[in-house]
């Protein structure tokens, strides 16, 4: 090339070269502009669905290149990804705009794909080790609100102390969830890796009998309680009670310890929840000819509200149809058939939840709809409360712990509160989630400083996305154990391939975050887009050059995932 | 912006990862689907490559005196004589034993009208030179008059709409059957909505020995009446509606179409854009044009078979699907 130096820059005599003098660049088309484009990050419709917190578009774009980068974006929100991967409702992929397009990303697989991926390749938590007289925070139950708490608390540097009343960490995840939908070796390893981050368990240490909760607020600064809620509520028909009344939970977690079922003949489990369809699956895998649930709310579907569904997962209670486990819904006990104290059966009616004159909503019998059921068991399942012993002074006449926006138990501070043992709680990654925002409220609380008052972003519509660009692919086809195939211990769901995953994660819309597609840059009429990865400082590939940009907004209008809006001109 | 900044924009801009022959600064109307169109094919040219450009928007925009837009080496003469002109580089180059493209470039005005009998003769001769018409259907530079590539019913300065006639006459002169019947190697059209295709067939275009034709349907968001930000959509419903038919040619025949995945009614294109407006008028006569047109793109979806039969990458709906990272398909 033929450089010559003239004036104020270079000019390069051959073609193709980078002419400066004489060139158009002179002519800073810029000053037509009325507005300008910006990039503008939104909330993905997935991040903002997230019980636990997680921001799902962020992992699926990293992990095909980098796994282990996409993992540690994963559990910056959520340090169980191989437990909720399986376990969770996923309300990302109900709130993902692709399923208005043709169908969800199963964010799901691809959740547990890096958690198995992490535990396998033995991954470290992206945690520092805590310095020696760093403050100290109680943790009060290692299910998966107290993990994650402790685990949240330790990335903010703070020694943490974590106390379990059983002799094994985990929870729920270990005394209620069958290893059909949950394997055990799943849990362990990954509560064991997240433990060795430098989380000081003791376990065998349940509040009210080892140790009383006054001592925890003498020796740390603040403590989290996520004991769960383990005590079936109280139950019975016009106040009759069969003699060998046996509660769900109860009987699941015996089974889950022990390994024993009573031996039943034809079971009636009354209640929608996810204890009531996981139990009713393993009496039917353990060999109970008849297993029926009774819900007064009705079955899962397109079209129905979740107020109005069963709480349990519309997939287990899928699976528990194609086991053979009758669902009853729309339907309520009025009354039990008994010889002697021996049920015979119960007498079922239609019933169905409808709102009140005073705003609540209230199941209501329909009189001369009633059936008769043949059972010998009646097992109820109808939801659990928290166990006060030993939290008299925090729970007062509460069943469940009733918390402020941050957490924090009402009327006492330094205690907080999250899980299933909080009104309102009730999934895994709501746990995870409360055990997240608890950890930053003490942290908050420790260091004096107020919660910033912020309103999460409404997600991005589909309606902002430019779908042209998009074409139609199939969700990855996730194998399931064939029914026939099925039983207690083996797990129903195959897990995808790395191959898969890569495939499934190219469905993603990316909404609201650049996904460096280049159609900013190759469609700028005016050359106003320049391509760079290292100046660009917004985690886009993109710089506009307001020099030229003339504010036409085709950039804003043609982008693929809504990242670019236009502005008014300041 | 910081001194230092703009210095380091200036850096960026020498230093983007694919070549552009069309420089900023060029003084095109905000959201000009030629100025678009006529940067993608010099990015898809790369330097190697003289152009002779005909009078028209093009030329008056990219070279503001005393500064131009292009950076490679670029001629300019009068309205009618670019294919005579990119003859004679092509002729010139070939006496001296040396190897460059040449691309001709002009609007629809150069092409359908002035320049034609230049075009046919260069066509003919069979010159081994890329002509590119970047089509925007009128002559905007002069101010909106109507030319021949303007479409029926469309109102310019020229065609008003009014009470006699509802803007053009005459219909679209059918300038690929023009082009076909020269039988030379290789002549294609494209639009600015699918710049891949576009990219792919002037590549196509300068590869193969001999004269090739390339027409790029380019919006002009002055001349059509539409807001500059849709210029894209504009150009893609013309696809979808089969106003627009992307072909194409190899001696003559018709060897490729764009098929469209749904094809979708012509008033969704129309309606965009001011110069139709007359059109969604409640009258008889507007009616009668609104079905002419719709008659018009049902005729190029039968005599070209644009009606996708079943959903594939390369048509009207996966031809412009974006990849993480920029992986486009050219």
């Amino acid at each position: 090339m033929g450089v010559k130096t003239q004036g104020a820059g270079p000019v390069t005599l051959t073609r193709g070269a980078f002419a400066h003098a004489g060139s158009s660049l002179g002519l800073k088309t810029g000053d037509w502009r009325v507005t300008r484009p910006v990039h503008l990050h939104r909330a993905s419709p997935c991040h903002n669905a997230c019980p636990a917190g997680e921001n799902p578009q962020a992992y699926l774009a990293l992990v095909e290149e980098d796994p282990h980068a996409a993992w540690e974006s994963l559990v910056s929100a959520n340090p169980l990804p191989a437990v909720t991967g399986r376990v969770c409702h996923h309300p990302c992929e109900i709130e993902c705009n692709r399923g208005k397009f043709d169908e969800p990303v199963a964010i799901h697989a691809i959740e547990r794909f890096l958690g198995d991926r992490a535990i396998e390749h033995g991954w470290d938590y992206p945690v520092g080790k805590p310095a020696s007289d760093a403050p100290e925070v109680a943790v009060v139950g290692a299910g998966p609100a107290g993990l994650s708490a402790a685990y949240h608390l330790s990335r903010r540097g703070y020694l943490v102390t974590l106390f379990e009343a059983a002799s094994e960490p985990g929870g729920l995840l270990r005394g209620a969830i069958p290893p059909y939908r949950l394997p055990r070796p799943v849990v362990e390893r990954e509560i064991e890796r997240l433990l060795s981050i430098g989380i000081r368990f003791e376990p065998n240490r349940r509040l009210g009998r080892d140790m009383i909760l006054a001592d925890l607020e003498k020796s740390f600064r603040a403590v989290f309680l996520a004991p769960g809620a383990e005590r079936g509520r109280e139950w019975s028909v016009g106040g009759v009670v069969p003699r060998d009344l046996r509660n769900g939970l109860e009987l699941l977690q015996e089974w889950l310890s022990i390994g024993s079922l009573p031996k039943y003949q034809r079971v009636a489990i009354i209640g929608g929840g996810n204890t009531s369809v996981d139990l009713a699956r393993v009496l039917k895998f353990n060999g109970v000819p008849e297993v029926h649930v009774i819900s007064f709310r009705t079955r899962p579907g397109p079209g129905v509200s979740p107020d109005e569904a069963m709480p349990a997962l519309a997939r287990e209670i899928r699976q528990a149809i194609e086991e053979g486990v009758m669902i009853d819904d729309c339907r309520g006990v009025t009354r039990l058939i008994l010889r002697g104290e021996q049920v015979v059966g119960v007498e079922m009616v239609h019933m169905k939840e409808l709102p009140q004159r005073d705003g609540t909503r209230k199941p209501v019998a329909f009189e001369g709809t009633e059936t008769v059921l043949h059972v010998d068991h009646v097992i109820p399942a109808i939801g659990e409360e928290v166990e006060p012993f030993g939290m008299e002074a925090v729970l007062g006449a509460h069943q469940f712990f009733p918390v402020d926006a941050e957490g924090q138990v009402q009327g006492h501070r330094g205690i907080f509160a999250g899980g299933d043992a909080r009104l309102g709680g009730g999934t895994v990654s709501d746990a995870v989630g409360d055990g997240r925002r608890a950890a930053e409220a003490i942290d908050r609380y420790i260091r004096g400083v107020a919660a910033a008052a912020q309103a999460a972003p409404a997600s991005i519509g589909i309606g902002e996305l430019n779908l042209n660009y998009f074409d139609h692919a199939p969700r990855a086809g996730i194998i399931f154990l064939a029914p026939e195939k099925r039983n207690a211990e083996t797990e129903i769901e195959a897990p995808l391939g790395a191959g898969e995953v890569a495939r499934e994660s190219e469905r993603c819309f990316s909404c609201g975050e650049c996904m460096a597609c280049d159609n900013c840059w190759t469609l700028c009429p005016d050359n106003a887009v320049l391509k760079t990865t290292e100046m660009a400082s917004d985690g886009s590939h993109y710089l506009f050059d307001y020099d030229y940009c003339k504010g036409c907004g085709l950039c804003a209008h043609e982008c693929p995932v809504g990242f670019i809006a236009m502005v008014d001109e300041p | 912006m910081a001194a230092d900044e703009k210095k380091s924009l200036f850096e960026l801009r020498r230093t983007q990862p694919a070549f552009r022959g069309l420089e900023a600064g060029h003084l095109a109307c905000q959201g000009c689907g030629q100025a678009l169109g006529a940067r993608l094919v010099t990015e898809a040219a790369g330097p190697d490559v003289i152009v002779a450009n005909a009078t028209g928007c093009l030329e008056v925009f990219t070279t503001a005196w005393p500064r131009t837009a292009w950076r490679v080496p670029w001629m300019h003469s009068l309205f009618e004589n670019a294919p005579a002109i990119a003859s004679g580089i092509e002729a010139g180059l070939k006496a001296q034993g040396r190897l460059a493209k040449v691309v001709a470039m002009g609007g629809d005005g150069g092409t359908f009208d002035i320049g034609l009998q230049a075009l046919s003769g260069m066509l003919e001769r069979n010159h081994n030179v890329l002509y590119v018409c970047f089509d925007n259907e009128a002559y905007m530079n002069t101010g909106i008059q109507r030319s021949s590539s303007t479409p029926h019913a469309a109102a310019t300065t020229t065609s008003p709409s009014g009470t006699e006639r509802m803007g053009k006459r005459h219909l679209k002169k059918d300038l690929l059957s023009i082009i076909a019947a020269h039988h030379i190697p290789y002549a294609a059209t494209a639009t600015v909505a699918y710049p891949s295709d576009l990219r792919k067939k002037v590549r196509r275009g300068l590869e193969i020995e001999g004269a090739a034709f390339l027409l790029v349907h380019s919006p002009c968001p002055l001349g059509w009446g539409h807001d500059g930000a849709l210029t894209i959509e504009v150009a893609r419903l013309a696809v979808e509606t089969g106003v627009f038919p992307v072909l194409e040619m190899e001696r003559g025949d018709v060897v490729a179409v764009m098929q469209i995945r749904k094809v979708r009614p012509v008033s969704d294109y129309l309606k965009l854009q001011a110069r139709f407006s007359h059109l969604f008028k409640e009258s008889p006569e507007a009616r009668v044009e609104l079905e002419h047109l719709q008659a018009l793109a049902d005729h190029h979806i039968e005599v070209y078979g644009l009606r996708g039969t079943s959903p594939d990458p390369r048509d009207s709906e996966g031809a412009d699907t974006v990849r993480r990272g920029g992986l486009r398909w050219a």
